[in-house]
């Protein structure tokens, strides 16, 4: 951490298995007016791991925020978000389900699982990117959130 | 025949001898005295058979009347009888007529039963026929069950596994194009317009695929729809276009019918849409009617617009098929091709009736439904 900076930079968690979509995360991350560190988990299992500081994520920072793909390998992303909102400490980050389906199933169960906030990819590379920076400035920008506790 | 005897006396012998004839005459006398007790014991022989004739005679009538009486009585008793005979006769040959009408009752009953016996293997052919249509429907139901699923699918796979990988596709193509525009040379600044345009055209079509496949999966309403205040709807949601091409669209008074509404007012705003889009450098002016045609309305989409040649006016109605270069007017080519399905999925029918340059009118019609209410 370098002299000056006020904060750390903000950890955020996502969990994407499509390479692109990592890539485009991190460069509308970039452009966004937040420093914040990226971190990338492939599947269920490993969020969950990264979460609960299991195995290789045993240094892992506890994110402040964590993006979650629904259709993922492995354990799905439907099932990570009810572990996460059944952990009594994991229960107060926010997750913002961020997923290619618009179907009306997914959505209702999401929020029956307590997510944040359910958000659809968009097709055009111009509104992903003001998505991501939407989320980047409301979540980490304007919104209050919990102190951070290391579980 | 003393007479004779005194003749007898006087002429032949001449000369009579008295005393001979004394005694002559007391024999005379004597044998008519004999003759005369003969002549009445005649006489009373003959009166009383005379006596007794008559007693024979009346007894005789007696008898005749008696007779006659039978006779009376005999032909009293045969008229009687014939009048018997005759009931008899008359009751035997209604009898007969009865018998004979009997023998028709059955022979027609017999016809009847024989009808009925074919008749019976008739419903029974028919009803294997029918059961077998209904195997047939069944198989046909779970097929067309099969091919809902398959299709539903299929739209599950168009939205989401098939649009993943074509947003990788434009959303790099398009950073690609942000990031190193001028900075390569012309060409890749050619080449990478090319794939970004190709991929939201793909896109685009991704999207009109997606929504002709969803029309006929899941749940539809059908109810009572006002389509004047359809149009109204078409009218506003087709606002900035109308604007945009100082279109002037009218309308006849439109009907209340019986449908979807949402699907109702896809086709007619497609159809209006189109008929403002296929414009020539006059301001386009389109009229939109129905009229009551038999049991269906008919319903027609008017314009002033490009026309079309007859031999493309089926091949306007298939999905992606376009007749016009992109560059003048944009489109995937679902337009009409969902309209046809919407039509269809209320019992009706679209066609056109257009020449080149001389502008177009579409018709569809839209069967009447009882429940419908006006």
């Amino acid at each position: 951490m370098t002299q000056g900076v006020e904060h750390a930079p903000v950890e955020i968690l996502l969990v994407e298995d499509n390479a692109g979509d990592v890539r485009l995360t991190r460069e509308a991350l970039r452009e966004g007016r937040v420093v914040c560190n990226l971190n990338v988990v492939v599947d269920g299992e490993a969020a969950l791991a990264f979460l609960r500081h299991e195995g290789p994520y045993a240094s892992a920072p506890v994110p402040e925020l964590i993006l979650l793909d629904l259709n993922l390998p492995r354990k799905d992303g439907r099932e990570v978000l009810a572990e996460i909102k059944e952990d009594p400490t994991l229960k107060r980050i926010p997750v913002v389900v961020l997923t290619t389906s618009n179907a009306e199933p997914d959505i209702l169960q999401a929020y029956n699982l307590h997510v944040n906030c359910y958000i659809t990819k968009p097709a055009k590379l111009d509104e992903f990117l003001s998505v991501v920076k939407s989320i980047d400035d409301f979540w980490l920008a304007l919104v209050k959130l919990p102190p951070k506790v290391r579980p | 025949v003393i007479a004779v005897h005194a003749d007898n006396l006087t002429r032949d012998d001449g000369p009579v001898d008295a005393p001979s004839f004394a005694s002559a005459i007391l024999n005379i006398l004597d044998d008519s005295a004999l003759e005369t007790a003969r002549l009445a014991d005649t006489q009373r022989a003959i009166l009383n058979i005379l006596d007794d004739s008559a007693l024979e005679t009346a007894r005789l009538a007696d008898t005749q009347r008696a007779i006659l009486n039978i006779l009376e009585d005999v032909a009293g008793e045969t008229a009687r009888l014939e009048d018997t005979q005759r009931a008899v006769l008359n009751i035997l040959e209604d009898s007969a007529q009865e018998t004979a009408q009997l023998a028709e009752t059955q022979r027609a009953m017999l016809n009847i039963l024989e009808d009925v016996d074919v008749e019976r293997k008739k419903v029974e052919q028919a009803k294997a026929a029918a059961e077998a249509v209904s195997a047939d429907l069944s198989r046909q139901t779970q097929e067309l069950a099969r091919s809902n699923r398959d299709l539903e699918q299929f739209a599950y796979v168009a939205s989401h596994d098939l649009q993943e990988p074509l947003r990788m596709v434009s959303s790099f193509t398009e950073l690609l194009g942000r990031r190193y525009k001028g900075k390569l040379d012309a060409e890749a600044d050619e080449f990478i317009g090319f794939a970004v345009d190709a991929a939201a055209r793909m896109g685009s079509m991704i999207n009109d695929l997606l929504a002709y496949a969803r029309l006929g999966s899941g749940e539809r309403q059908v109810g009572s729809v006002n389509c004047r205040s359809v149009l109204a709807q078409v009218l506003v949601n087709l606002e900035a276009v109308i604007e945009e091409n100082r279109a002037q669209v009218t309308s006849d008074s439109l009907p209340t019918l019986t449908a979807n509404e949402t699907e109702l007012t896809q086709l007619l705003q497609n159809l209006v849409s189109n008929a403002i889009k296929f414009r020539t450098e006059r301001p386009p002016v389109v009229h939109v009617s129905a009229a009551r045609v038999g049991a269906e309305w008919r319903f027609a989409v008017r314009d002033s617009g490009i026309g079309i040649a007859p031999e493309h006016m089926d091949r306007i109605f298939v999905i992606f098929q376009r007749l016009n270069p992109r560059d003048r007017y944009s489109g995937t080519g679902i337009g009409l091709a969902i309209c046809k399905k919407i039509v269809e999925r209320h019992g009706g029918r679209i066609w056109v009736e257009s020449t080149c340059g001389g502008g177009s009118t579409f018709f569809f019609t839209i069967p009447e439904r009882e429940d419908a209410t006006r």
